[in-house]
């Protein structure tokens, strides 16, 4: 259970030093129940007051990082058990899996697919993060061959292996990359957690299946490491889900602290083959708490939906997501071509646009900076009124890049209308539909 | 006669003939012949409503009038009378099921007679839906044909269906008046039993569209009151058959409206709100709306120029102005008052003085309108509500435009819009229009009244309207917490803020500032499923902190779980939500022992050590933080804010900005709690200090009260 | 020690509606945990999918459905190739034609129509509406008149049309409501209290929430229904037990990633692929938050997600 600011404060030195960087303690001591800086920042919490907080403020889920350089990224971490409660911090992570009991044109078409997917889509680079490299024991191609190879794409590598000796071999090729050795089992746990601390990695745990999972969990705890991801794919796709849910659940809900680390679901595993399948089954775990999904294959037609299914997801229900502002020429526009307003709030953009878009006539959508709210929103907090117009279109010169003079409002914004036209000199001010979904049929009766 | 004379007799009279009537037919076919209405799945559908039995055959008849028998009580209570009614409609029924024997088919064109169970389906759905406002069953002959024709016209005009029985049926043909289904004019009959078949209708209706099972009488009798909007106009003279038909409408809920004086002085007996004497025929329309509580939707504006949200933003140029009517120079203003029902007819719009035609081009003149409203669960509390919506309603006409409010409003009207037509009169059809269709939960009846002459605004703007905005003024400052039995939620900002519940009391208006306790009531007034709903303050659990058993089991069920308990007065134990939307946010300053507010337009820096987006992401989404609060700017000067930690005293600092806008309220608040002059001096802003320990200096400097106090942790 | 986990079972469930007549009824709801949580006790109802056609049959469908439908020449044809896809458990019918926008189809027309589609087969139905809400207060009045003892869902009551949509369907003609609010609890509940008052038994009403494709502003989707299920379970809050059926079809295919071609986007591959993909993702990920049903247009995608509920459930 999260600790209250306000209880931290308490206990806190309340000499408002700034040495841990915030301004006073009590700016210190709310940053420290969100979970935004460590507690330890502070020189000057006595040790019983840590003591007394540490096992009240630690998070019920691990934070794991992953990856080197600019693929570093963390897993786990999370509060909540949905989205609408707080914000989920760690996304969802997906990997593509390769094996070394592949042919070399497998493995080669493999690894010529996954750089392909690779585009923006609002501001986040969107592209396969992580190769999931497996190791069969009676594999025809060299296991340490193929993680070299797949290194060389500059991904972050999870390494698939239960064989402590080969995951060594291959580690010291690839252990600079800070990829995830996933092969601790019941029986072997000893020796892969020697070699991963050794390289300094995040081990993952495999099981038969939840209690053998769990088992390995306390084992690995026992020899101090803590340094954890759990591969929660199970036999059937049932199970996996199983596995996932209910692990997330204990350590969310039920404070099981050996519950609390990021999950594995290999859906290569369980859907071999039918990649439809496989689509699906990633928008599932998605939402249900996968850490990293891997999957066979990752072409544009998974990735479109799926990633963003996952910028949906993962992002601060109290905060809206926000479209770049700026003009977007829609349907081979020109400077000619009328032009329409409207806010950055996400939503408002895709629906707009998609309308638009459907109309087919020619037109410039100019996306004015709202503060990311939608359009009653934003102009009753005054980020969408006739002053912010007036400045955006001096700030983006407006008038220099677009020759046409008739500029169309939201019709909810209607009470605009003449403020406007008093600010834009020189421009004809239409009121729009209230709703996006009359738009095609306005801009057909406007015979443009 | 007595009443119950009438009735009983002529019940009695309607049983007799009924008995006679199936002896007769039993002698001439034999129990076993069949009976039936065509086209329905109900038997005999009044009968079968009230019994739950379903009759075959004569010989069934024959046996179900002793159960009618049982019904024909005597003993002079106003229930016999009642029951007395439902007998003789029973009766009717059979009277006229014997005339469908053999699959006869009794009624000519124009008369309808029985109407089958798809009619009802077909109708049974706009009357659901109140798209059939009413249902008007006029019986006998109207004094004349022509008002007889007018009535049933009216009717016709507000969408309300008509039946007819008896004389009326002649005098419609008479003068050529298109009758049918289709036109929803439906002559039943010129026997008076064939109004049955708009009983019917009614049962039917509650069978199929209410689950009402055959045999639930009360359950019948219910949804016909509560859900069958009909009612009676019968015309003089009244026998006592009819009077007992009336005894049965009575029963179902069905208000009987009536022009036969003389009979209704004879039998001497009022039957509050269900047996009126209307003496006008022309008035039977409102009589009968008003006694059956019935509303008629408003779906046109009668202006000669567009209506629509796209011209709220006009704005009307000094060149294209034909008129201006300017509050801050002349005499002005704009009124809601409440009236009795009997004070105002409904859609009457008065100018009083010169009209827009008779005013000088591009000059500036005087105007007042009060609209005057009335209503069952009117109260004067939603009169500034509506009001606050008039400059909407007026912006939203094609070439007008309005701005202010109360007695500093201005209007200007554009010459292309007068070119058009428009005249002072339709400024009252729009707010009649507006008022009437919007608030329609509340408002029965309205009218309008529009002044010009200069004399009179000045008068009634001084005598009638300052009176009353300073009372509403008055009534703000004097509504307490205390003084009220209920406070409501607000779960508006749910969309982005799931869990979060704003709960509204007087004096803690919701935290976005847009929310009053006022305006939270009319909107639950207004949409009782909406989102404000009334929580109740019956079960205090700590006084002090305003904790009520009340608002908790409200706050745990609108947020969904995700909240246990709040209290209205502290910052520190249990403290309201936020949303995001919040005004302000203040938070804990320990060094002064204080709280510090900042608002959501300050950039800056506070001396809590966090801006206001800092704060605002530690205190939104619906969480508890102790220590810190969102709320609106108004709620700043209230004797409630924080309360349980000393009140306003504790606010050592905010921004300078925020600090002009409340200083005046806040002032006052300080000097009536605390005797503290100038309290706002005291309090520190951006200029003085951006860190706790400059403010420190500060506030012992000035002596701030919030030193000496309790510490707050 | 091996894992123990605490019972996520609800004392509450979702209230069953049963759509349809005779073997090939189904049945929606009834469960008292959350989508697919069979560890914490067994679903009652495994959901369901269905496939949807409208009134234009072909015209305006994309090649890689079209293509499913060779030979087909009448909407009875078509209705009865729909019916047939492996996977299938409901038909819906759109009448997408009556929309004053765009084709504005008589009602007389779209009935003729549905009464083709109805006599065609015997799977349960759901008959959609325009998207017009005063367009669809007659057509579908109408049209639950038009398929009498069908136990058809009428989809839907809106805000504005509740009254006559569910007096028709729920009161006149005894079909299953389909109250459809845009992606707000609060909105949803409001509107279940209408039908309600109205006089629609409960027990007859299925909701839509709304969705929207994987991607666009599918948060809010996933939140709304996440907070349904949340408040019908765990609050046992009655006005919001109604199981949720979500037309999926009609809001995927419309997006950019589904209708670009590959000439266009040769980078983007294959077509069909591509819109498959987000319709079997956001049905996913609609059944993943709680839905009771999906309604999908392309017979892969519908093979895939009922393939996927068995191997769930």
């Amino acid at each position: 259970m999260a600790l209250k600011g306000l209880d931290i404060f308490k206990l806190s030195p309340k000499k408002n030093c700034k040495e841990c960087g915030s301004p006073t303690c009590m700016a210190f001591s709310m940053k420290v129940a969100q979970g935004a800086v460590d507690i330890n920042a502070c020189p000057y919490f006595s040790e019983d007051a840590k003591a007394q907080l540490s096992e009240a403020t630690a998070p019920p889920m691990k934070t794991v990082k992953v990856g080197a350089g600019s693929e570093e990224f963390t897993l786990g971490g999370e509060t909540v058990m949905e989205r609408h409660e707080k914000t989920f911090v760690s996304k969802t992570r997906y990997a593509v899996a390769l094996c070394n009991c592949m042919d070399d044109v497998a493995i080669d078409a493999a690894l010529a697919g996954i750089p392909k997917v690779e585009y923006e889509r609002i501001g986040e680079r969107m592209y396969v993060e992580m190769v999931y490299v497996n190791y069969a024991a009676d594999g025809a191609t060299d296991y340490v061959e193929l993680v070299k190879k797949a290194a060389a794409l500059g991904r972050t590598l999870i390494l698939g292996c239960t064989d402590a000796e080969v995951a060594k071999a291959a580690l010291a090729v690839c252990k600079d990359g800070k990829p995830i050795l996933n092969g601790a089992t019941p029986d072997n746990y000893a020796d892969m957690n020697a070699v991963a601390t050794e390289a300094g990695v995040v081990l993952g745990v495999t099981g038969a299946d939840i209690n053998g999972l769990y088992d390995t969990v306390k084992a690995l705890e026992a020899l101090g490491n803590k340094n954890l991801v759990i591969d929660t794919t199970g036999a059937t796709v049932k199970e996996t889900f199983a596995n996932t849910v209910q692990v997330r659940k204990a350590a969310i809900k039920d404070g099981d602290r050996s519950c609390g680390y990021p999950s594995i679901v290999n859906l290569a595993k369980v859907a071999k083959d039918d990649m439809h399948l496989q689509s699906a089954l990633a928008a599932v775990f998605t939402i249900k708490y996968g850490s990293i999904v891997v999957m066979q294959e990752m072409t544009y037609s998974e990735a479109q939906p799926l990633y963003g299914l996952r910028q949906n997801i993962f992002t601060d229900p109290q905060k809206p997501m926000r479209v770049e502002p700026g003009i977007y020429p829609l349907n081979g526009a020109d400077e000619n071509s009328i032009c329409l307003t409207t806010v950055d709030f996400a939503l408002t953009y895709f629906l707009v646009s998609g309308e638009l878009e459907r109309s087919g006539v020619p037109c410039n959508l100019i996306i004015s900076d709202a503060g990311g709210l939608s359009v009653l929103t934003a102009w009753a907090a005054g980020k969408l009124s006739s002053g912010t117009i007036e400045k955006f279109w001096k700030e983006h010169d407006i008038e220099g890049k677009i020759k046409s003079r008739k500029l169309i409002i939201p019709g909810k914004v209607a009470v605009l209308k003449g403020e406007i036209e008093a600010k834009l000199p020189g421009w004809e001010i239409i009121i729009a539909p209230a709703e996006a979904a009359q738009l095609v049929k306005f801009l057909k009766d406007m015979n443009l | 006669m007595t009443l119950f004379d009438v009735v009983f007799s002529g019940n009695d009279t309607v049983y007799g003939l009924t008995e006679s009537a199936i002896d007769a037919a039993i002698a001439q076919h034999g129990a076993d012949k069949a009976v039936a209405f065509p086209d329905t799945a109900y038997s005999l559908p009044c009968y079968f409503g009230v019994t739950g039995t379903k009759i075959a055959n004569l010989g069934d008849m024959k046996a179900a009038l002793d159960v009618i028998k049982s019904l024909m009580t005597r003993n002079k209570r106003l229930n016999d009378v009642f029951m007395s009614g439902v007998a003789t409609a029973l009766c009717a029924e059979f009277i006229e099921v014997l005339k469908y024997m053999d699959g006869a088919t009794p009624y000519e064109a124009p008369c309808y007679g029985h109407l089958g169970d798809a009619i009802i389906r077909e109708l049974g759905v706009p009357l659901v839906t109140g798209d059939i406002p009413g249902v008007a069953v006029i019986l006998g002959a109207a004094p004349t044909a022509q008002e007889g024709v007018d009535l049933v016209k009216s009717y016709q005009a507000q969408g309300i269906l008509v039946t007819l029985v008896g004389g009326i049926i002649d005098q419609c043909e008479e003068l050529g008046y298109k009758t049918g289904a289709n036109v929803r004019v439906i002559p039943l009959g010129k026997d008076v039993t064939s109004v049955i078949h708009v009983v019917s209708v009614a049962v039917r209706a509650a069978l199929i569209f209410g689950n009402i099972k055959g045999g639930d009488a009360a359950g019948l009798m219910e949804y016909t009151f509560k859900r069958v909007p009909a009612f009676v106009n019968a015309f003089a003279p009244l026998d006592p058959v009819i009077v007992s038909c009336g005894a049965g409408a009575i029963a179902l809920g069905f208000p009987v409206i009536t022009n036969d004086v003389a009979t209704a002085e004879a039998v001497n007996i009022k039957v509050p709100k269900s047996l009126i004497v209307q003496p006008d025929v022309s008035k039977f329309n409102a009589t009968s709306l008003e006694a059956r509580d019935i509303k008629i939707k408003i779906t046109h504006i009668d202006i000669p120029v567009a209506f629509a949200s796209a011209f709220e933003g006009e704005i009307i140029r000094r060149g294209d102005m034909q008129v201006e009517f300017d509050g801050s120079r002349v005499d002005c203003f704009e009124l809601v008052q409440t009236k009795d029902a009997s004070e105002i007819e409904d859609h009457k719009i008065e100018i009083i003085g010169p009209d827009i035609d008779e005013m000088e081009v591009g000059s500036k003149q005087s105007i007042a309108y009060v609209v005057e409203v009335a209503g069952k669960t009117m109260q004067s509390d939603f009169e500034s509500v509506f009001e606050r919506k008039f400059h909407s309603y007026l912006n939203c006409v094609e070439g007008m435009m309005h701005t202010g409010q109360r007695d500093m409003i201005r209007i200007r009207v554009s010459k292309d819009t007068f070119n058009a037509g428009f005249r002072l009169k339709h400024i009252g059809e729009v707010l009649y229009a507006k008022v009437k269709s919007e608030f329609a939960a509340v408002v029965d009846k309205c009218q309008v009244k529009i002044y010009t002459n200069p004399e009179e605004c000045t008068k009634l703007r001084h005598e009638l309207a300052i009176p009353v905005y300073d009372k509403r003024d008055e009534r703000l400052t004097t509504l307490t917490d205390e003084g009220v039995d209920v406070y409501y939620s607000c779960i508006m900002c749910q969309a982005f803020s799931p869990s979060h519940v704003c709960v509204v009391t007087p004096e803690r208006l919701g935290l976005c500032g847009a929310v009053s306790w006022l305006d939270a009531k009319a909107t639950n007034e207004l949409d009782p499923q909406g989102p404000c709903q009334v929580i109740t303050k019956e079960r205090p659990i700590d006084e002090r902190i305003g904790e009520y058993e009340d608002v908790n089991e409200a706050v745990r069920k609108f947020s969904q779980g995700a909240l246990e308990d709040v209290s209205l007065y502290s910052i520190i134990e249990k403290p309201m939500t936020s949303c995001g939307c919040f005004e302000c946010i203040c938070g804990i300053e320990p060094l002064s022992n204080g709280v510090c507010i900042a608002n959501r337009e300050y950039a800056g820096m506070t001396p809590i050590g966090m801006t206001f987006p800092e704060l605002a992401s530690m205190t939104g989404g619906g969480v508890q933080t102790p220590g810190f609060m969102g709320h609106g700017k108004h709620f700043i000067a209230s004797k409630k804010f924080m309360k349980a930690e000393g009140g306003i005293e504790r606010i050592v600092w905010m921004p300078k900005d925020l600090k002009e806008q409340v200083k005046d309220r806040l002032n006052a608040t300080a000097k009536e709690l605390y005797g503290i002059d100038n309290f706002c001096d005291m309090i520190g802003d951006e200029t003085v200090a951006e860190d706790p320990e400059t403010l420190l200096a500060f506030l012992e400097e000035k002596g701030h009260p919030a030193l000496t106090m309790e510490p707050m942790m | 020690m091996p894992f123990t986990a605490k019972s996520g079972k609800f004392n509450a469930s979702i209230k069953t509606v049963t759509v349809g007549t005779g073997d090939k009824a189904i049945t929606l709801g009834g469960e008292n945990v959350l989508p697919f949580y069979t560890f914490d006790a067994p679903i009652e109802n495994a959901p369901k999918v269905g496939i949807e056609i409208t009134d234009f049959g072909m015209e305006n469908e994309p090649e890689c459905v079209k293509k499913y439908y060779e030979g087909c020449t009448t909407l009875a044809d078509i209705a009865k190739k729909a019916a047939s896809f492996e996977g299938v458990d409901f038909l819906s019918f759109r009448m997408e034609g009556g929309d004053p926008n765009g084709a504005n189809k008589s009602t007389e027309e779209l009935m003729a129509a549905l009464k083709e589609v109805a006599d065609a087969v015997d799977c349960p139905l759901v008959v959609s509406g325009s998207k017009n809400a005063e367009k669809d207060a007659e057509l579908l009045s109408k049209a639950a008149e038009a398929v009498q003892g069908k136990n058809a869902v009428i989809l839907a009551a809106r805000e504005e049309n509740y009254k006559t949509v569910g007096a028709a369907a729920g009161l006149a003609y005894n079909q299953i409501v389909g109250a459809e609010s845009s992606v707000d609890i609060n909105l949803a509940k409001q509107l279940n209290v209408l039908l309600t008052q109205l006089g629609v038994n409960a027990s007859s009403i299925a909701m839509n929430v709304g969705t929207a494709a994987a991607g666009y502003g599918y948060e809010y989707v996933a939140s709304t229904m996440q907070r349904v299920k949340a408040a019908a379970l765990s609050q046992n809050d009655t006005q919001l037990q109604m199981p949720i059926i979500t037309p999926v079809a009609s809001e995927v295919w419309g997006v950019k990633e589904a209708v670009t071609t590959e000439e266009d986007m040769p980078e983007w591959g294959c077509q069909e692929r591509r819109g498959v993909d987000m319709e079997v993702q956001t049905a996913a990920a609609d059944l993943a938050c709680g839905s009771n049903a999906v309604i999908l247009k392309h017979p892969t995608s519908v093979a895939t997600i009922s393939k996927m509920i068995k191997e769930l459930v």
